[in-house]
């Protein structure tokens, strides 16, 4: 078999700008179908009847306000790269950054309350609403890494000042996955709230 | 030196980390074939216990050693083999080989892109794929053997280790498999979307895609849309076998031990696994009535029947798929008004089944029809969709599937039905795209006799299943010798097995027609069955990129066969106008009505 190129078309870049957000948008849909597996799989348990409740740990609340802020914080740096002012946006991803790195810390402050208070995730003293409120928020927390790996990369580009008014595909891709995950966020706070604690 | 190294770096990467749309869709195929080849092996070594149950084979002793003592297969195995066998078959030949190959291949060649919206995400599926596949193989050699709680793996087999041999390590191998497997389709599905919603050629509107295209499109998001639900199911799962939970566990005793699960529930497992497995049949499905549909008009050189209906069906299939899960869990205690909720909804999808069938019927009807292998197995689909189809009215009524639920009718039933229905369109497509994915042609004679020995003995396996389950023989057992009433069909069972054995040799003529041709057979021609699609305007050799210069532009609906006009002549001189042919003045596009 021959290899031939097609000459004097680039057309990997044209694919990559079409289809970036899409594909973004079609990861949130099946991390939304996951998250919405196990949510259904708590209002089914909750069916038998059994379930107790749940303090929420205060930190969660805490959590909430921070990752709000912290998308906040993000699409200011969207608009200060539209507006051409590299160092507000520096600062805005960098903030960002560490936002999510404090949610992190909130979360786990939250299971180190819930732990304190005798909920366990799993042994013989556990019991499937509090397997369910460490699983739910932990596997959101992996998400968020991914989230975080993400704006460290994004912050690397502002540095370096990759990107520009029309050219900031990467940063809004990242832009739309964190919201997604503070929107996630929120529903897993409010559902746990409801079901749960 | 340094051009021997070159040579060894595009080696690589164009044979194995590829990102070429058209070599991950060969890497697809050979790979889904494989296993889909290991997995038939599987069955006819089960048929032999169950044809002359507890007679020794010792000729297959030789080959399988301890698995297969005296020659008799134990009972553990017999339970490994049937959970490999359903396993393979369903997630590695049907849904991975299946689209993986065709939506690979056809995507971006039928609505005109020069490859998927992610190359990289595209060749990170495949080889996800094949790890996945490696996992799951490797589980047959560890200790306890492969998981052997059936394909479904319910809990409580699957969720603790110690309850059968088949429960530790092969269990825990499945679960990883299967979530690297959940990865690599996800990919993969994302990719497929994308491309058709981004990437289609200047006038490829959605009323103009091949229904190919439209099957790919609606499988993908079927996938999307429950495979992640599988996985979520799959992780409390292994929560509750190594961490301790109890999501699907309680109240259990092994051994006279009491263990500490406690509030969990089995039916919780079966509510998430169904609500991926239903919409499953139909990841599985549609691929192949999409691929039809494409070949039986093609083939019958005549506008498919009901273009729109037939969209519209696969629509309407694609969303109840969703909402008839309960029909697999009526012997569960479940409410019995619920039961009847689930029974409207299941019976309502024989509306757009029946629809489908109508329109195939009616393409061929009275077509100029040629006869090619890739014919034959899509008319085979057709009896097959047919006849597997009328069975699932039974078990899709709660009243009637209580007689015949977890029995042979409901192995024949999905055998036919979802089984063969995939199996016949993915031949028809490897036999009609043959010549897009290796440049030659296939041997047609050899292709018949494939065909015929296919179907005769694919029947001879599965319809006689039906009496069995009538009779009451349950699924699974590695023995029915026990039981003096089911003992007395021990002659049915002979003749199934009889004719599994003749269809995996009939297999052999397949493999050697797909190895031998590939090869050495005759070049082909750019367009050998004169389609109208784009794929067949491509250039036969494969580079990166699909066309030189532009991208060929559409301007009609891909059936436009024998259309004549007022005077009864072939409007263009032959009896195809391809996608690519201006419309004339007074002509109208097929799609738009
Ligand atoms: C000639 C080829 C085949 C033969 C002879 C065959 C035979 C069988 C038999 C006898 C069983 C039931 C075993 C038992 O319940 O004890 C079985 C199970 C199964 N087969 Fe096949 N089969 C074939 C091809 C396929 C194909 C193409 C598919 C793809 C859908 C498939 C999917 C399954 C599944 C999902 C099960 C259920 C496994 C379980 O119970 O967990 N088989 N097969
Ligand atoms: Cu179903």
């Amino acid at each position: 078999m021959t290899t031939v190129t097609v000459e004097n078309i680039n057309y990997k870049e044209e694919i990559r700008r079409k289809t970036s957000k899409p594909l973004m948008w079609m990861g949130i849909v099946s991390i939304i179908m996951f998250f919405g597996g196990l949510t259904s799989a708590v209002i089914v348990s909750q069916g038998g009847g059994s379930f107790l409740s749940i303090e929420m740990p205060f930190s969660f609340t805490i959590s909430t306000f921070v990752i709000i802020l912290s998308s906040l914080a993000f699409h200011v740096g969207l608009i200060s790269i539209n507006k051409g002012s590299y160092t507000i946006a520096k600062i805005s991803v960098l903030i960002t950054l560490l936002l999510g790195c404090l949610f992190v810390v909130t979360q786990y402050m939250g299971w180190v309350a819930l732990y304190e208070s005798g909920v366990y995730a799993t042994g013989n003293q556990s019991t499937q609403e509090s397997s369910f409120i460490y699983l739910l928020t932990a596997l959101h927390v992996v998400h968020l890494i991914g989230g975080l790996v993400s704006l460290i990369v994004v912050l690397v580009k502002t540095m370096k000042q990759k990107y520009s008014l029309d050219n900031s595909l990467g940063m809004q891709v990242s832009i739309t996955y964190w919201h997604f995950l503070g929107g996630l966020w929120i529903f897993l706070f409010f559902f746990l709230r409801y079901t749960i604690a | 030196m340094s051009t021997h190294h070159h040579h060894a770096k595009d080696f690589l990467f164009t044979y194995i980390f590829s990102t070429d749309h058209k070599m991950i869709s060969k890497q697809f195929l050979v790979t889904g074939f494989l296993m889909g080849f290991l997995g038939l092996i599987m069955s006819t070594l089960f048929r032999l216990q169950l044809g002359w149950p507890g007679e020794s084979f010792e000729m297959i002793e030789m080959l399988m050693g301890s698995w297969q003592e005296g020659g008799v297969m134990s009972p553990d195995k017999y339970l490994a083999l049937v959970t490999m066998h359903g396993t393979i078959m369903v997630f590695f030949l049907l849904t991975a080989g299946l689209s993986g190959t065709f939506s690979n291949l056809l995507i971006p060649l039928q609505i005109g892109a020069r490859d998927m919206a992610s190359g990289f995400l595209n060749m990170l599926s495949y080889w996800f794929f094949f790890i996945s596949c490696m996992l799951m193989l490797a589980s047959l050699f560890v200790e306890g053997g492969a998981a052997s709680a059936g394909w479904t793996i319910y809990p409580p087999l699957s969720a603790l280790p110690e309850a059968i041999p088949g429960s530790g390590a092969g269990m825990t191998l499945w679960l990883v498999s299967m979530s690297i497997f959940i990865v690599s389709s996800l990919l993969g599905s994302l990719n497929y979307i994308v491309t058709i919603f981004n990437l289609r050629t200047k006038g490829m509107s959605m009323t103009r895609l091949p229904l190919t295209i439209w099957a790919f499109l609606l499988t993908a998001i079927l996938g999307v849309l429950s495979f992640p639900v599988l996985l979520a199911a799959a992780l409390l799962l292994v929560f509750d076998r190594s961490f301790g939970t109890s999501f699907y566990l309680s109240d259990i005793y092994i051994g006279g031990q009491v263990l500490d699960h406690t509030g969990g529930s089995p039916i919780l497992f079966e509510h998430l696994f169904w609500f991926l497995g239903h919409p499953e049949v139909y990841i599985v499905l549609l691929p192949a009535l999409g691929i039809t549909s494409e070949i039986i008009s093609t083939m019958s050189r005549k506008p498919i029947f009901g273009y729109r209906a037939m969209i519209g069906s696969m629509m309407a299939i694609a969303f109840l798929s969703f909402i008839v899960w309960g029909h697999h869990m009526f012997l569960t205690g479940m409410n019995p008004f619920l039961g009847s909720v689930f029974t409207f909804t299941t019976l309502l999808i024989a509306i757009p089944s029946a629809v489908k069938v109508f329109n195939y019927l009616t393409t061929l009807w009275k077509g100029n029809i040629v006869f090619t292998p890739a014919t034959m197995f899509s008319v085979g689909l057709v009896s097959t969709f047919i006849s597997g189809g009328v069975t699932g009215l039974i078990l899709g009524n709660s009243a009637l599937d209580i007689n015949v639920h977890d029995t042979y009718f409901v192995v024949g039933h999905f055998h036919i039905v979802m089984g063969l229905s995939a199996i016949f369109g993915m031949f028809a497509g490897v036999y009609h795209w043959f010549p897009k994915l290796f440049g030659r042609m296939m041997n047609n004679k050899l292709g018949n006799i494939h065909f015929w020995i296919t179907i005769v003995c694919a029947y001879g396996v599965f319809f006689p299943m039906h009496f069995l389950g009538f009779a009451g023989v349950p699924r699974r057992y590695y023995t029915n010798s026990e039981f003096p009433m089911f003992n007395e069909m021990i002659d049915i069972n002979v003749f199934i097995s009889i004719c599994a054995i003749i269809a995996l040799v009939g297999q052999l003529v397949f493999f050697f027609n797909f190895v031998y041709s590939a090869f050495r057979g005759p070049r082909a021609p750019q367009n050998p069955w004169k389609g109208n699609t784009l794929e067949w305007t491509a250039p036969v050799e494969h580079f990166h990129g699909n066309w030189y210069g532009e991208i060929p532009a559409v301007y009609r609906w891909p059936y436009d066969y024998s259309k004549v006009n007022a005077a009864g002549e072939y409007v263009y001189g032959e009896d195809y106008i391809p996608q690519t042919t201006p419309l004339g003045d007074d002509e109208k596009d097929g799609g738009e009505h």
